[in-house]
């Protein structure tokens, strides 16, 4: 049963429901929630990798900030990193070592904020597949700094620019409003001729006390090479890379100090430590390589703080006599290309800078006390640090192996 | 003071000259009419008596109404109407129809009797002059004998009673001598129990049984197809609003969670859901996919929401409650409706039900299209960053669903329910820790069987589910979690019910079921299978009225939880209700309950991709060694009503002590022979796994419902919970924070003389923290816990409804959350106002 419906409530009711309809046209807006990475901008730099190489192996590919490049021009640590699985990058040629490629595989490193950038990377070969002897399978990870860089067999590789074969810069940038913009068609070039000839410079300290102080003057340390092989860490290292630097390319050696003694390679780095235990750098605590925002600021010798946290290090470097004659042809010309010493001294002055320049290190009013590691950079880029997570006091709750050894530290009281 | 009482007696002589059709809350104002019409009749005042009761069978027909009309028009002396609302009630095929068939035959004799007294006899005068009147001796005796009659009426009445279990101590009702619907009812029993007492509160959950929501040993909250309609809810989580204690959590359109006292989250699996007795608790996850039901409001008759432990009855993962949804018995509705709704948000949705029977077949059908916009988008387009993965990025809930459900009556009584049903939809969730909102593009369907064999009800059914799933946004060059699962479970049940009497009456419920779950889920690993099974027992004991006793326990088999082996869970319950007065309860209860491990938390191995790291994974791994979260609960109850007044309330306290809650532990490092994950090719950062803590919650609140239908048109219903949750052994309570302190609701319905009808409801939340895991952004391979806060919130919501065509046409406005923006969960959608309109037409 019907009944009549009145004027106005109809008129009412079109109303509403043409209201209805029209409120209905619009999409849903954009509205980021509380989720960090709903609130952020980025780009993305993507590519492809080309590998002409034997080596088999996960290709990795690193970012670092331009301004902070790795070892050995730089400190910087990789910003982030991305893996191409072996077999994407060769694929049917994996099992067969003696195809040299090109090989090709696209990448992308996600989520990249505006900034200028450095790519750099390596394939972590296996190289057990060639028969090579002694062998490694891959054993990159890149949790600790022990295995967080290439080894024997690995073949470097790089974003460059391929008429100069320098570095090349990557450079994310933002549109008229704010959108970074994606970063497209980057290539990664790896090449045997950028094959790593030895392990990374694995040490420890065969003689020589851990205790320095001002009074006690120069501290000499002998170093020989570590070899590890247990737990996922492999390091047969025969020696230590030992060559002129030579940045210039001008085939002299360099003279950074001018001391008329040329500059070598590895270059050595004694820096203090945060806290009583653990392998932190003081002011450092993120360990992603630049100076905490808040940390300890020492006395510099003008009787100030600079206000900022320090980088501290010792005078610390090779002792060069032993080296400089193996260096040296007959001729008494300097042999430029590199040679493997069975040993190193090394030198450390109870001198400490503030290294937050690494241009200009500041020399600080005193010693700080406390413990410091020491690091060896090759002219590879690879590095060895001790202390490390091989520290038996810190190696079993970090699934590694203990090496007594590697809990070595300079004490300054 | 004066002017107050003025002004409030003034208002409601407005109210009550606009109205004069119900309804707002069908039940309690016909229960109104019904007592007052009873108590009239009482005191001998039949006429108004009986309009009272036919104004409440208008309202709400209820046939034993018709057999109180009945009696009330037998006592009064008035036989023809008496036998014509006999043959009314006797119409509804009620179970004491054979009693009542007598008492027809009696009646008829007696009218013929009457007309043959009043026909002229044989050689008496033929005049047609009035007859002078009897002496007065006669009418004396015939006043006599009609005390007489009722007399004997009175005591037959009493000695009936007894025969069928007592609704009250001191019950003012007629009650038919065999009750339809009074027997034992399953939970999944699709008819329609209206119970003895005509405009009680019936639920079938709480026991497994039809009984009064006053017997229950258990908090009830009744939710029926009038509040559904007149609220205008637009989902089913919405309407979870109005119980007490429930904490309802909407990240998007398509995405809720629902809990009850508190232990809410992404992923809210404490409380079991059913529909007709099936469950809709999706085990793989551990949650209830709340816009993929395949049904729709427009065939729910009611929700029936246990509040409390229900683990004793329904086992796992009724931790904190049980949600039943009870759809309509088929052929108990109109033969055809459609609904049509279009709104903002492109909301557009249609719905076609249909009723019907041949013979002893019933049945209900129905399909349904839905699909609306989300709230809001948390990516824009064309981003150099993030792309849109799966699904629509506008579409929140898009859906196309179908139903049958049939049931066959046998000659003997006996019943056979047959129904499936099929859900095809697109909608979203929110996961857990670092995984952000999931399209889900599928298919749920179900098919179910219940057999009543006397005592016996058997049910079996079968859950399908099959989609797409992964993550609607993700960076762009980062490994992919898209995926794809299947899950089917196969469920069997018998449910064997007894009465007996041993120092008191007893009712026993015994209950076994069985459950196969397979789940495919590369999330997973293999194909993940698990056998589970249960048995238990119920009896409830009446030793001496007031007192009645309630003890239930259940044993649950578990594949995993003995140590990865299988193991049992025990469920004990006891409860205790004292009923000192006609419609007051009092409750003390105690129980355990469990939520057994999910899938996910038992098998997951899931390396996740760190933001901006594509090298890098963070491992998600389940564990067998889990053991069930449990609960002990203690609670005391109040449930009264006022009929007269139109008025029911309910009160409850509560102690809820939760251990061994599994969560995701912080991040661990690997060995670093475990470090690269060739699966993924990408190195393994550290690994969270699934883990019992070592925290214990307790949470104490009280719960406060009204309803009210004071007048004819005017519903009232408000509710307040109150709770508290302290923490042991644990430094950082993040269940604490999370659960809102404080949820008030608050609604009114009101229809007016000119079928309009207006509804509006407010519900408050408190403000939360929630303690959420991110990467940290300065350092993505750092991932932190990372507190947000949220504001409290009110959402309100709002109907105009107006009958345009009676019984034919309506046509509705409604607008939802009209309260304002706002979140509800720091990684939800930032929810907007909506409006909808409706046209419902039942040619």
């Amino acid at each position: 049963m019907s009944r009549p419906i009145p004027a106005s409530t109809r008129a009412l009711w079109a109303l509403a429901v043409s209201s209805v309809l029209s409120a209905g046209c619009e999409s849903p807006p954009v509205v980021p929630t509380a989720d960090h990475q709903q609130n952020t901008r980025a780009g993305r730099i993507e590519g492809t990798l080309v590998a002409q190489t034997r080596a088999r192996g996960n290709a990795i590919v690193f970012i670092y900030d331009a301004d902070r490049p790795p070892p050995p021009v730089g400190t910087g640590r990789p910003k982030a990193f991305t893996v191409i699985p072996a077999v994407e990058l060769f694929g049917q040629a994996l099992g067969d070592p003696s195809a040299t490629g090109p090989f090709t595989a696209p990448f992308t490193l996600s989520l990249v904020e505006p900034g200028r950038y450095l790519l750099r990377g390596f394939i972590d070969a296996d190289t057990c597949r060639t028969g090579a002897q002694p062998c490694h399978t891959s054993d990159f990870i890149p949790w600790y700094g022990v295995t967080g860089e290439p080894n024997m067999g690995d073949v470097g590789g790089a974003a460059v620019d391929l008429a100069t074969g320098a570095s090349r810069i990557l450079e994310v940038t933002s549109d008229a409003d704010g959108w970074p913009q994606p970063l497209t068609g980057v290539a990664v070039s790896f090449s045997d001729t950028a094959t790593v000839p030895l392990d990374r410079p694995a040490f420890q300290v065969a003689v020589g006390t851990r205790t320095l102080d001002a009074k006690s003057g120069t501290k000499l340390l002998k170093l020989r090479p570590q070899v590890i092989s247990q737990g996922g860490v492999e390091q047969r290292p025969p020696g230590f890379l030992v060559q002129y630097v030579d940045d210039n390319h001008d085939g002299i050696p360099d003279d950074a100090n001018h001391d008329n003694v040329g500059d070598l390679w590895p270059k050595v780095v004694v820096r203090k430590l945060a806290g009583t235990v653990g392998v932190l750098d003081e002011n450092d605590l993120d360990h992603n390589g630049i100076p905490d925002a808040e940390g300890v600021d020492y006395v510099h010798t003008d009787g100030m703080r600079d206000g900022q946290p320090d980088v501290v290090v010792l005078a610390a470097g090779l002792v060069p006599d032993a080296l400089i004659a193996a260096l040296t042809d007959e001729q008494g010309a300097p042999r430029m290309k590199p040679i493997i010493a069975p040993e190193l001294d090394i030198a450390i002055r109870p001198i400490a800078l503030d290294a937050r320049n690494p241009a200009a290190p500041a020399p600080l009013a005193s010693l700080p006390s406390g413990r410091y590691s020491i690091t060896l950079i090759t002219s590879t880029g690879q590095t060895w640090r001790v202390p490390n997570e091989l520290d038996p006091a810190l190696a079993p709750a970090l699934g590694l192996p203990s090496v007594e050894t590697q809990s070595f530290t300079i004490e300054v009281p | 003071m004066r002017t107050v009482k003025a002004l409030q007696r003034a208002a409601l002589v407005a109210v009550c000259l606009c109205a004069t059709e119900a309804l707002a809350d069908a039940r309690l104002e016909a229960r109104r009419h019904f007592r007052n019409g009873m108590s009239l009749i009482a005191s001998g005042q039949f006429d108004p008596g009986i309009a009272e009761l036919e104004a409440a069978y208008a309202i709400k027909p209820h046939p034993n109404v018709l057999f109180n009309i009945a009696r009330a028009y037998q006592d009064a002396g008035r036989n023809q109407e008496a036998l014509d609302t006999f043959k009314r009630y006797l119409a509804s095929n009620p179970a004491d129809s054979s009693s009542v068939t007598g008492q027809v035959a009696k009646l008829e004799a007696a009218l013929k009797a009457a007309e043959v007294a009043a026909e002229p006899k044989p050689g008496a005068s033929g005049s047609s002059l009035p007859m002078p009147p009897p002496p007065a001796s006669v009418q004396t005796t015939q006043q006599l004998a009609t005390l007489m009659e009722r007399l004997e009426k009175a005591i037959a009445r009493a000695e009936s009673l007894p025969s069928q279990p007592q609704q009250g101590p001191a019950s003012s009702t007629y009650v038919p001598v065999a009750l339809p619907g009074s027997g034992v009812e399953a939970a999944a029993a699709p008819a329609v129990d209206e119970g003895a007492v005509p405009y009680e509160e019936r639920v079938v959950t709480a026991s497994r049984r039809a009984q009064s929501s006053l017997e229950a040993p258990n908090a009830t909250t009744v939710i029926t197809a009038e509040d559904i309609r007149l609220s205008g809810a637009t989902s089913l989580s919405e309407l979870m609003r109005r119980v007490p204690g429930a904490d309802v959590m909407t990240l998007g359109v398509g995405s809720a969670n629902v809990s009850l006292r508190g232990f809410n989250q992404r992923i809210a699996n404490k409380v079991l859901v059913l529909v007709d007795g099936r469950t809709e608790y999706q085990d793989f996850l551990g949650l209830t996919l709340w816009s993929t039901l395949p049904i729709g409001l427009d065939e729910i008759e009611r929700i029936e929401v246990i509040r409390g432990p229900g683990s004793a009855l329904y086992g796992a993962n009724a931790m904190l409650g049980v949600i039943n949804i009870i759809t309509q018995a088929p052929g108990s509705g109109p033969r055809s409706r459609f609904t049509a709704t279009v709104g903002s948000g492109h909301t557009v949705d249609g719905s076609f039900v249909s009723h019907g029977g041949s013979g002893p077949l019933r049945f209900r059908a129905s399909a349904a299209y839905a699909q609306e916009d989300k709230w809001s988008r948390d990516y824009g387009d064309d981003r150099p960053d993030v792309a849109l993965l799966g699904g629509s990025p506008e579409i929140g809930l898009r859906g196309a669903r179908g139903n049958l459900s049939t049931v066959y009556t046998f000659d003997n009584g006996r019943q056979l329910g047959v129904s499936g049903g099929v859900h095809r939809y697109a909608t979203e969730v929110y996961p857990l820790g670092l995984l952000r909102n999931y399209y889900l593009n599928g298919l749920s369907a179900y098919a179910k069987s219940d057999v009543e064999l006397g005592p016996i009800k058997v049910k079996a059914f079968w859950n399908h589910l099959a989609v797409d799933a992964g993550p609607q946004y993700e960076p762009i060059g980062q490994r992919s979690l898209a995926t794809h699962v299947t899950s089917n479970v196969f469920n069997g049940e018998a449910l064997y019910a007894k009465n007996f009497e041993l120092a008191g009456e007893h009712q026993v419920n015994i209950g076994v079921e069985g459950r196969l779950k397979r789940v495919a889920f590369s999330y997973l690993g293999p194909l993940r299978q698990e056998v589970h099974a249960a048995a238990f027992i119920q009896d409830e004991w009446r030793v001496v009225e007031p007192f009645r006793f309630v003890a239930s326990y259940r044993v649950d088999r578990h594949p995993l939880l003995d140590n990865g082996k299988p193991g049992l869970a025990h469920s004990p319950r006891v409860s205790a209700l004292f009923t000192p007065f006609e419609g007051q309860a009092f409750r003390a209860s105690a129980a355990s309950a469990f939520r057994e491990p999910t899938f996910l938390e038992s098998y997951t191995r899931l390396p996740v991709p760190v933001p901006g790291v594509n090298g890098a994974s963070v491992l998600t791994t389940g564990s067998t060694q889990l053991r069930p979260e449990r609960l002990t609960a203690l609670e005391l109850g109040w449930r009264g009503e006022a009929p007269e007044l139109g008025f029911d309330w309910d009160l409850a306290l509560y102690q809820n002590t939760v251990k061994d809650l599994i969560g995701l532990s912080a991040f661990q490092a690997l060995p670093a022979g475990e470090a690269y994950d060739p699966g993924t090719g990408s190195y393994l950062l550290g690994r969270s796994v699934f883990q019992n803590e070592a925290a214990i919650y307790t949470a104490r609140g009280v719960e406060a419902g009204v309803t009210l239908a004071p007048i004819d048109g005017l519903g009232i219903k408000a509710s307040a919970a109150i709770q508290h949750m302290t923490a042991q052994n644990e430094e950082q309570c993040g269940p604490c924070s999370q659960a809102p302190g404080v949820k008030l609701y608050g609604g009114v319905t009101y229809r007016t003389r000119a079928d309009l009808e207006f509804g509006v409801d407010a519900a408050f939340t408190s403000s939360t923290t929630w303690i959420e895991r991110e990467p940290s952004p300065s350092d993505p391979t750092t991932v932190q816990f990372n507190s947000n806060p949220l504001s409290a919130y009110t959402v309100i919501n709002a109907r105009v409804g107006y009958e345009a065509v009676k019984d034919a046409v309506s046509v509705a406005l409604v607008g939802s959350h009209l309260g304002g923006t706002h979140a509800q969960h720091p990684f939800g959608n930032r929810i907007e106002r909506r409006v909808f309109a409706t046209l419902t037409v039942t040619p």
